[in-house]
């Protein structure tokens, strides 16, 4: 019996992928269609139920090469710890002039750091510039849309034409699974 | 948990030991048995077994005035279905063109919704649909009405803006609609 506790513990070791921390929590309407999530190479633009955008990136390389892109562009010298900590962190949702200050925050206070999301509006389009960043640094990068189910529309929509403007014409909708016999959402 | 018996007493009465007879050591593996559940516990609840879904969205180039007037207009009334998601929940369509009688109302379920787009797909030859979320509405609306598209195998979808003719005439049909 023990054998097999042991068994099993080895197989959960090799098998899991701890799941990172969220950057916001984000309840996502649930739909029957839809494939399972490419793992690989994925920047998911997260849209609480007030409308505010938050990046993730999913591997830490990624991460970094993305920021090297972003300090090179806006000629910003990171420093070494502030490339570890972005490395670790699972997304961000601050404006560029907040990013330093957010980087250089030890990892209790980050917590409660208030991140109100990305600018999207009008001429301050950040999410664009990341966005942008992001194709040029990692080639096959794929880019998801994750929002709450009650987010107003509005805000997705902006998201949306963010993308549609810079040319991104395909992305993915991140739901929950569902099943068909299920009524639809409510 | 270790147990060492030094001098072998064969008055006491003899535990089971791992090693038996060997300068008296015995181990108590209780807790190791312990420590391989909870780790097995831990590795358990942190898996994610779950894994969300994507849909893809495939968008058309973004608004070149002449482009979309152009295509909307290659397909023929007859065949298009409209549909306009407001906020509450409420979701209203239209087959073909925009009039004041055509607007009616369905609800999101398999009997309203489904329904409607399997009638509509057995008419209909070539069947197009248009989406119309307004921006008041929330989002799960827009990916049920996505949703619906794949589980009819509607394959010609877009999704739009809300017109200010279109909103004019759900006013005019009685309708509440949100001043942006």
């Amino acid at each position: 019996m023990v054998d097999m506790a042991f068994l099993l513990v080895t197989f959960f070791l090799l098998a899991t992928t701890f799941k990172t921390g969220e950057v916001v929590g984000v309840q996502m309407p649930r739909s029957v269609a839809g494939l399972n999530l490419p793992m690989t190479d994925l920047l998911t633009i997260s849209v609480d139920k007030k409308g505010q955008a938050y990046l993730s990136m999913t591997s830490p390389q990624a991460r970094r090469a993305w920021l090297q892109k972003h300090a090179q562009v806006n000629q910003i010298n990171y420093t070494e710890e502030e490339y570890k900590t972005f490395e670790l962190i699972p997304g961000f949702g601050v404006p560029m002039s907040q990013l330093r200050t957010l980087l250089q925050t030890p990892a209790e206070e980050r917590k409660r750091f208030k991140q109100n999301g990305i600018p999207i509006k009008g001429d301050k389009n950040e999410l664009a510039d990341w966005v942008i960043l992001a194709r040029v640094t990692i080639p096959r990068l794929r880019i998801a849309i994750k929002a709450d189910a009650n987010t107003p529309f509005r805000q997705v929509e902006d998201v949306i034409n963010t993308l549609t403007d810079i040319n991104v014409l395909r992305f993915t909708l991140i739901t929950q699974p569902k099943k068909l016999e299920d009524n639809a959402g409510y | 948990m270790l147990d060492i018996d030094e001098i072998p007493n064969p008055n006491r009465m003899r535990r089971m030991g791992k090693e038996k007879g060997k300068a008296g050591i015995t181990t108590d593996m209780n807790s190791m048995v312990d420590m391989a559940f909870l780790l097995l516990t831990f590795f358990m609840l942190s898996t994610t077994m779950y894994r969300p879904r994507g849909m893809e969205l495939v968008m058309p180039v973004p608004d070149d005035a002449e482009t979309r007037t152009q295509e909307v207009q290659a397909v023929k009334a007859s065949q298009a279905l409209t549909f306009i998601a407001m906020p509450e929940n409420k979701l209203y369509y239209y087959r073909g063109l925009p009039t004041p009688a055509g607007i009616q109302s369905v609800s999101y379920d398999k009997t309203g919704l489904r329904q409607l787009l399997q009638e509509f797909v057995n008419e209909t030859e070539k069947p197009v649909v248009l989406l119309k979320p307004h921006p008041d509405c929330a989002f799960e609306n827009l990916v049920i009405l996505i949703d619906e598209m794949n589980i009819n195998r509607i394959a010609r979808y877009a999704i739009d803006k809300v017109s200010e003719e279109e909103l004019a005439l759900l006013r005019a049909a009685g309708i509440p609609v949100p001043t942006q």
